[in-house]
């Protein structure tokens, strides 16, 4: 009973109060949404293997996809394969058509257009992954790394981007006005119990 | 099938001082010599500078003078890409009461692709949006202007000996003719001979010029020798075990675009002002006659004078292509445009054995004996569906189709080689070309205007087929 129970638990999104989840997006799975976060239409947030976490303040721009699936070797009916967590911190900017498979993202990141993240990338703050570059190596990307260019070319920046808060703002005012807007749902500790 | 239409698979023979194989989209057609000109047979004049992003035009005098950069614009040091202004609402003091503060607005530069800022190299935010960036001054720049300026006073001494010793010796002839003469040996570290060039007609003023520059020269601009030192700085002793952080090392590209510094670190790289652009002209090395030349104005991309040989001589273009097969004769769809008002008549014939411009060729071909006939291109016919129908008898072997100016035909292609490059064959076209530009000489008998003289140009044409199917 409680294994039906959680499994329907996990399929609901947990959006906190103050986030804007547009109801044209995609998400999937045992998905947390912190507050003051935008998702756009038509992004897509799925948890296939594992939960994922999203902070505050996020922007996740249409068509971007942050995907928490399985390693390509295993498959999903296998025993003894734990469902990872994927945490995503404060400020980050996913932009349009964007791939995000990393574990672990931390504050004030850029994702940019059509970029793509492996899963073995840990991403430290102030990062900036510049449009179309690729990264799929196993490595922690160290801080205000900038990766630019069509050789995915790196070099380190002085200070983090600038948080994007007046677009946050905007966004939360003028979205409610063409789409509608997933309810938000308090934590899940009700549901479980009962 | 778009590879097909690509315009390096058909290419026409220049026969220049080199000889050049250029598709006809990037050749001229001098209608003087009635001659095919690639790029390399033909003079390149500058006409203007201009900035590429802010377009702003500068005379040659004012861009040699900036070195040929824009005073406005800069390059980002990292990507090369254009920076742009960007400002934030910094809280600064009011000058009269230093207890309150009011937000100021501080500039600073970005480049959109590779995030770089003008903070990351440490240059301080400035108040004015444009003119309060500076460009780091090279510490060799005082040396280096006083070799140069030592080298042109002594190119300007060797000149005057070179002038006086030929006055000397040819006293009764012009003195026209050498000064020209001098005009046209390149003077060293001076002005450039194009320059030079414009004033051929004015010797007299030439000599005028010399003789004033002597009381100036008299004063000696001596210069100390550079001096060779036997001990160089030591590297440091961590060189070799201090691990690399490859963020914070420059390219290669990134340091040789600032010759002054070659900066080493990432840190040091200080934005450039952007390179100006040209517009050149193109004139004919036999005729002097222009043949292409742009607008003036930078934000035009028309021409004032545009001979390209693609709106003199008729175009050919692959159509299909077959599978090709080792000594298996095929057929190949060829199309041929007519650019041209009037009607053109084009004959094709094939290589001689001998042809020392077939060298090229890889397969035999066999084209059709007729004369084609193709129709004028008229502007207008696509609007007017009431167009008469045109009266050509095809031969349906030779045409395969025919549409306004265009028409298409078929060639018999027979592979000569079995190895793995592509198929190339080469045909000589022969078409009519009329003459618009000379001048109509009235005819004896009087009469009607008489019609531009045809005459009769062959190029020589090749075209890369592709490899044999497996």
């Amino acid at each position: 009973m409680s294994d039906a129970k959680q499994i329907v638990a996990q399929k609901s999104a947990k959006i906190a109060a103050g986030a804007v989840v547009c109801v044209e997006s995609e998400i999937r799975g045992d998905v947390t949404i912190g507050a003051r976060t935008v998702v756009h239409p038509k992004a897509r947030i799925i948890a296939e293997a594992g939960p994922i976490i999203i902070g505050e303040g996020n922007l996740i721009e249409e068509q971007a996809l942050i995907i928490n699936s399985y390693p390509e070797n295993i498959l999903p009916d296998t025993d003894g394969v734990e469902p990872k967590a994927m945490t995503i911190g404060t400020n980050n900017v996913f932009e349009v058509g964007c791939v995000s498979q990393a574990l672990k993202i931390g504050d004030n990141n850029v994702i940019e257009s059509k970029a793509d993240l492996g899963r073995n990338v840990i991403l430290t703050s102030g990062c900036i992954i510049g449009a179309c570059c690729q990264i799929n190596t196993c490595e922690v990307v160290p801080e205000n790394t900038v990766v630019y260019g069509s050789n995915s070319m790196r070099r380190t920046q002085n200070e983090k981007p600038q948080p994007q808060t007046l677009q946050l703002d905007f966004l939360m005012k003028i979205l409610p006005n063409y789409h509608h807007v997933k309810k938000t749902v308090k934590g899940s500790g009700a549901l479980l119990r009962n | 099938m778009a590879s097909l239409l690509q315009p390096n698979r058909v290419v026409y023979l220049v026969r220049g001082e080199k000889k050049i194989r250029a598709p006809l989209s990037q050749l001229y057609f001098c209608r003087y010599c009635s001659e095919l000109r690639s790029l390399e047979c033909v003079s390149h004049e500058v006409d203007s500078h201009y900035c590429p992003s802010c377009l702003e035009n500068m005379p040659s005098a004012e861009a040699k003078l900036k070195k040929n950069r824009c005073a406005n614009c800069f390059d980002c040091p990292c990507c090369m890409h254009t920076l742009s202004t960007r400002a934030t609402n910094i809280p600064a003091p009011v000058p009269d009461d230093p207890t309150k503060t009011t937000m100021k607005k501080a500039y600073y530069l970005a480049c959109g692709f590779c995030r770089w800022t003008s903070r990351d190299v440490g240059m301080a935010d400035k108040s004015v949006a444009s003119g309060g960036w500076q460009e780091p001054e090279n510490p060799h720049a005082q040396r280096i202007n006083k070799l140069i300026e030592y080298y042109q006073q002594l190119a300007h001494r060797e000149k005057q000996e070179r002038d006086r010793k030929k006055m000397a010796r040819r006293r009764q002839c012009m003195p026209l003719a050498f000064s020209q003469h001098t005009i046209h040996v390149v003077e060293k570290y001076g002005l450039g001979t194009r320059l030079q060039r414009q004033r051929p007609g004015a010797p007299l003023s030439n000599l005028a010029g010399l003789s004033l520059k002597e009381g100036e020269d008299q004063k000696e601009i001596s210069i100390e020798p550079a001096q060779a030192l036997d001990e160089v700085e030591p590297l440091p002793e961590d060189f070799y075990t201090r691990p690399v952080s490859l963020p914070e090392v420059t390219t290669l590209r990134q340091r040789l675009l600032q010759p002054d510094f070659q900066p080493a670190g990432a840190s040091q790289l200080h934005p450039r002002h952007k390179h100006l652009l040209m517009k050149r002209s193109l004139r004919c090395r036999k005729c002097e006659h222009n043949l292409s030349k742009p607008e003036f104005n930078p934000t035009s991309i028309k021409f004032k004078i545009q001979l390209v040989a693609v709106s003199y001589i008729p175009e050919v273009r692959i159509m299909s292509i077959p599978n090709l097969r080792y000594m298996k004769e095929s057929q190949v769809l060829l199309t041929l445009t007519n650019p041209v008002e009037n009607v053109a008549h084009v004959s094709l014939a094939i290589c001689e054995d001998d042809d020392p411009d077939g060298i090229n060729r890889t397969a035999q071909i066999l084209v059709p004996n007729t004369e084609l006939v193709l129709a004028g291109k008229d502007a207008a016919a696509e609007y007017d569906e009431l167009a008469e129908p045109q009266d050509f008898q095809d031969d349906p072997d030779v045409v395969a189709f025919r549409k306004s100016n265009k028409i298409g035909f078929f060639i018999k292609v027979i592979p000569q080689k079995e190895e793995d490059t592509d198929v190339t064959v080469a045909f000589k076209m022969r078409h009519d070309f009329r003459n618009l530009a000379a001048p109509i000489r009235p005819s004896e008998e009087g009469g009607d205007a008489p019609a531009a003289e045809a005459i009769w140009l062959t190029h020589h044409v090749e075209l890369r087929l592709g490899p044999l199917a497996p």
